[in-house]
This record gives structure tokens, C-alpha cells and sequence, in this order.
């Protein structure tokens, strides 16, 4: 293995605290998704590493699954976001105060 | 490949593809609709119960069905008939949208089924997601509320969220682990705990499984999506995806073969912070779905006291804690959906009166909040004595005590439903309830069935050993 596992993790690391901060600051739906999405991809990049470091193919099948909810995942999302936009004209998440936690 | 342990989950699938091809069919005709997956609900359960004594692996050891998953999966495919019965009166969701919203419970059933019977991470996600998108989009169906749109948005961003947490879990611990087997990661995991990437693993793929559960810290999105959703996905949610997640959470803990010092910690920390924070929040709730969201969360603290023990009595009491906790839930919803017939959210308040306009609803209601309670002769009470006993004799006192001053705090919000019920007046006069003579009947034996499972539960504790015994392999 030409690049040791643990820079491997370290970019995926990296790359999941990118998008859990986006995903928890932006106010915008979209970008939520989108840092959503980023986190999945790191875990990916993960799977990959690992996958490369024990030689074996479980990881990079599992990798192609991710993407495949992955996709599920944005289409499903969106779908929401755009009903969500018809009924009240707006993506972004202060305007959704209706329930409390 | 033995595909015949395939059964009940082929079985599902083919009604999700019955269903498919008639939602894409003529006009929505909601009657037809309703016999129809009321049909196809009772013969899964008949199914399931068939194949409850099949044993064996699938795919490549990644899918295990054994008496524990079968246990489970009739009380999955239980949940989704009661849930189907409860929509004769669907009127929180659109007409022409009937079949999707049936369509989508059954494809949420199939994934839960699957969940059970997951033994490998890539089965465990899969199946969890699945089911988890289901649950998004059945909760904005919910028709003319912008608040169930926003708990749509809500759940899903947060539960997307969650999974990807779980899911980069799942990858520290296969590059450290070497294997994707469950059992095989919790044979060598508690060696390698000194490991930073193992523990954070092992954290962060937890926080998926807590979330599903709505254990504290993972317990905010309840409440909202409780009260957002139409009430019938509501008593879906907090039913049988209840039901999945103790059992998913149950093979995991008992795969790790227990008393590892450090994990007894975690769970008993989250069973102490669930159960106090659930019930001390629940009692300043005014909706009934909320309050019963809390009450989620308590009972999650519940459950998680017959795991902690570690023994097969510990996990044979959650086994029957599960059922009888599906049972009293689903009987407390069947009243809210009678009550709020309009398909509205039900203010405590609102049930006043309750036992002039209806008695049998009343006292069904009673006898469900009773159980949840846990005040006897009801299957609440002997499920947490169960519970309980198992946690003594493995020598947790002090977890047993705090959840017994738990047991006396929820007391106070059951009884608050309850006066509601019986001895409060209403403002205004509101029309008597009529139900149905099939309704009459079944509101009858779930009432019958609460009390005698609780007076004589020896053939449903055997069932529970069994299939405990069964998933430690003993």
C-alpha cells in the first residue's frame, strides 16, 4: 500500500468533520443535504482505506452500496425540500419553528 | 441456499409489489384498499407464525434466522395488522394516497424483518436505512399540516445525519477489526478498546442504533415527529420500529457475550439518563402523542435495564417487555385515533368526558395506561417485575431503585390522562363515540389479552426464554 492507512483515515476524518460542520451550521435545507452527503462520502473514503489495507473486497462492496443509498438519500431529501419550498416559499431552516423539541 | 427461511420476508416483498402495481392503478377506492392490505397483513402474520421454528444461515453467514429473529418478526408483522386496523378512518391522509401510505408501511415492515435477522454491518445498514426511509416519507403524507412537513424535513435531515455517524463508526471498526461480522468484531473489540480508532468506532456506530431507540441523548427528534405525523404513523412509529430497534440492539449487545465492565457503564448511564429525563419532561405535556413520545423515551431506559444484566432471564424479560410494551402502546393509539376521528393531534384535555361518550374506550385507555404504568394485573406490571428481578440478581441495586422512583414519577402522568378520562367534565358537549361491533370486539380482546398475559404470562415467558436462548446459542 503506496499511502499508509492511517492518512487514509485522517482525510476521511477531515473530510466527515467538513460536512457534519455544514450540516449542522448552514441554515440553508440544501446545504444540510449536501453536508450530509459529504459525511457519507468520508465514511466511504474510510471503507476504501480499509478495504486496501486488509486486502480484501468487503469494503469496497460496501462503498457501493453507500452510494447507492447515497442516492436514495438526496432523491428522497430533495423531494421534501421541494414540497416543503410549494407550501411555505422558503428553504430556510428558521422558518420551520411550528414543533418544538 | 435454502430459500424457504426467506419466507415471511419474500412474503412481504411480493405484498410491497401487489401494492405497487395497485397504487399505480384506476381511481383510489380507500374501502377496497383497506380489506385488501387488511388481508395481506393477517396472512403475513399467519405467515410469520408458520416459520417460527426455522433455523439456518443466509448469504455467506451475513443473515441469521433463529427462533430470535422469527420471535420478532411475528411481532413486527402483529404490528403492522394492528396498524392496518387502526385506518379505517384514515382521514390524516389524502384519499389517493391510501395505497402509498400502505405500501410504504409494508416496505418499512419487510426492512425492520431483515433488521432482526442482520448479523453482518453491511445487512445492518442496509436493512436500517430502508426502513428508516420509509418512515420519512410516510410522515409529511400526513394531508393539509405544515407541521408534518416540517417533522418530515426534521427527522429526515437529523436521522440522515445519525446513519452517517453510525456509518463512519462502521468504518473505523472494519479498518481496525479486519471483519464485517458482527459477532466476529465483538469477540476481538474489547481487547482493542485501548485503540482510539476502535472506541471511537464503537461510540459513534452506537449513536445509530440509540437514535432509532430514541435512548437520551438521541431522543429530540421524537416528540416532533410524534406530534407531526398522521396518528396512525405515529402508532406505527412507536410500535413496531420500537420493536426492531430493541431486537437489533439486543443481538448486538448480546453478541459482545457481556460483562465487559465498560460497556455495562454506558448502558446503565443512558438507561438512568432516559428513563428520568423522559419522565420529568413528559409530565408538563399537553398532546397526548408528545406525552406518549416521552413515555418512548422512558420505556427505552426500561429495556435497556434487561439488557444490562447480561443473562438470558435479563434478555428473556426485554423479549417480553417488547410485546408487552407493543400491545399497551398500540392500545393507547387505538383510542387516540377513535377519539380524534378527524384525524387531529388529541389534547389531553380533550378527553374529557371520555367515559360518558364512550366507556369501552375509556376503560381500554385506563387498561393501557395502566399497563405503560406498570400497575398490576396488567402485562405492564410483569414485565417490569421481570425486568427488574433480572437486574437484581445480577446485582444492580442501585439501577433497579432509581428505576423504581421512575416507575412512582410516571405514575403521576398516567393518572393525569386517566382523571382526564373519567373525571374531568367537558366545556362543551361533544356527541357519543360509535364504534363498530368488529372494533367493540377487538377493543375487547386487547383489553382481555393485557390482563391475562399479565396474570398468567407463563406461556408467552417460555416463548421469551426460548428465543433468548436461542439468540445466545445456548
Amino acid at each position: 500500500m503506496i499511502v499508509p492507512y492511517g492518512h487514509v483515515l485522517l482525510l476521511a476524518g477531515i473530510l466527515f468533520v467538513l460536512g457534519l460542520v455544514c450540516a449542522v451550521a448552514r441554515r440553508n435545507l440544501v446545504m444540510v443535504l449536501l453536508g450530509v452527503e459529504i459525511m457519507l462520502n468520508a465514511a466511504g473514503i474510510a471503507f476504501v482505506g480499509a478495504a486496501i489495507r486488509w486486502q480484501q473486497l468487503e469494503g469496497q462492496i460496501f462503498v457501493l452500496f453507500i452510494m447507492t443509498i447515497a442516492a436514495a438519500e438526496v432523491s428522497v431529501g430533495l423531494a421534501l425540500i421541494v414540497r416543503a419550498y410549494r407550501r411555505t416559499g422558503s428553504i430556510d431552516q428558521n422558518t420551520y419553528d411550528l414543533l418544538k423539541w | 441456499m435454502n430459500w424457504g427461511l426467506f419466507i415471511p420476508e419474500l412474503y412481504y416483498l411480493a405484498v410491497c409489489g401487489i401494492l405497487l402495481l395497485l397504487s399505480m392503478g384506476a381511481k383510489p377506492n380507500p374501502r377496497r384498499d383497506l380489506v385488501t392490505v387488511l388481508f395481506f397483513a393477517a396472512l403475513g402474520v399467519v405467515v410469520s407464525l408458520a416459520s417460527v421454528r426455522l433455523e439456518g444461515t443466509l448469504f455467506a453467514a451475513a443473515y441469521r434466522v433463529d427462533l430470535f429473529s422469527q420471535v420478532f418478526k411475528v411481532l413486527l408483522a402483529l404490528g403492522l395488522l394492528l396498524t392496518v386496523s387502526l385506518c379505517t378512518e384514515l382521514r390524516g391522509i389524502d384519499e389517493g394516497h391510501h395505497l402509498e401510505f400502505y405500501l410504504l408501511l409494508t416496505t418499512c415492515t419487510v426492512a425492520m424483518m431483515l433488521l432482526v435477522s442482520s448479523v453482518e454491518l453491511l445487512t445492518i445498514y442496509v436493512a436500517l436505512e430502508l426502513s428508516s426511509y420509509s418512515l420519512y416519507l410516510l410522515v409529511p403524507l400526513r394531508r393539509g399540516h405544515d407541521a408534518a412537513v416540517e417533522a418530515g424535513i426534521k427527522y429526515l435531515l437529523v436521522g440522515t445525519s445519525a446513519s452517517a455517524v453510525m456509518l463512519f463508526g462502521f468504518a473505523c471498526l472494519y479498518g481496525v477489526i479486519h471483519t464485517t461480522q458482527v459477532a466476529e468484531i465483538v469477540r476481538v473489540l474489547p481487547g482493542m478498546l485501548g485503540q482510539p480508532v476502535a472506541t471511537i468506532g464503537l461510540l459513534l456506530a452506537l449513536c445509530g442504533f440509540f437514535f432509532k431507540l430514541a435512548v437520551f441523548p438521541f431522543h429530540f427528534w421524537a416528540p416532533g415527529v410524534y406530534q407531526g405525523a398522521a396518528n396512525q404513523v405515529t402508532a406505527f412509529i412507536a410500535t413496531a420500529s420500537k420493536a426492531a430497534a430493541i431486537a437489533i440492539l439486543m443481538r448486538i449487545v448480546a453478541l459482545s457475550g457481556g460483562g465487559d465492565a465498560y460497556l455495562v457503564k454506558v448502558l446503565v448511564t443512558l438507561s438512568i439518563a432516559s428513563m428520568t429525563l423522559g419522565n420529568l419532561v413528559a409530565i408538563r405535556q399537553k398532546d397526548l402523542k408528545r406525552l406518549l413520545a416521552y413515555s418512548t423515551v422512558a420505556h427505552a431506559g426500561y429495556v435497556l435495564i434487561g439488557l444490562l444484566s447480561f443473562s438470558p432471564s435479563g434478555y428473556a424479560s426485554a423479549i417480553f417487555y417488547a410485546f408487552a410494551y407493543l400491545v399497551l402502546k398500540f392500545t393507547c393509539f387505538l383510542v387516540l385515533v377513535k377519539v380524534a376521528a378527524d384525524g387531529s393531534d388529541l389534547q389531553i384535555a380533550q378527553l374529557a368526558g371520555l367515559h360518558r361518550r364512550s366507556p369501552l374506550l375509556a376503560m381500554a385507555l385506563m387498561v393501557g395506561v395502566f399497563g405503560l404504568a406498570g400497575i398490576p394485573p396488567t402485562v405492564g406490571f410483569t414485565g417490569k417485575l421481570l425486568l427488574f428481578t433480572a437486574a437484581i440478581r445480577q446485582g444492580h441495586l442501585a439501577i433497579v431503585f432509581i428505576a423504581m422512583i421512575n416507575v412512582v414519577i410516571s405514575l403521576y402522568y398516567y393518572l393525569l390522562v386517566v382523571k382526564a378520562a373519567y373525571l374531568l367534565e367537558p366545556d362543551e358537549d361533544r356527541p357519543r363515540i360509535r364504534l363498530s361491533a368488529p372494533m367493540t370486539l377487538f377493543l375487547w380482546v386487547l383489553v382481555a389479552v393485557i390482563v391475562t398475559a399479565g396474570v398468567f404470562p407463563t406461556y408467552l415467558l417460555d416463548l421469551a426464554d426460548a428465543a433468548a436462548r436461542a439468540l445466545l446459542g445456548v
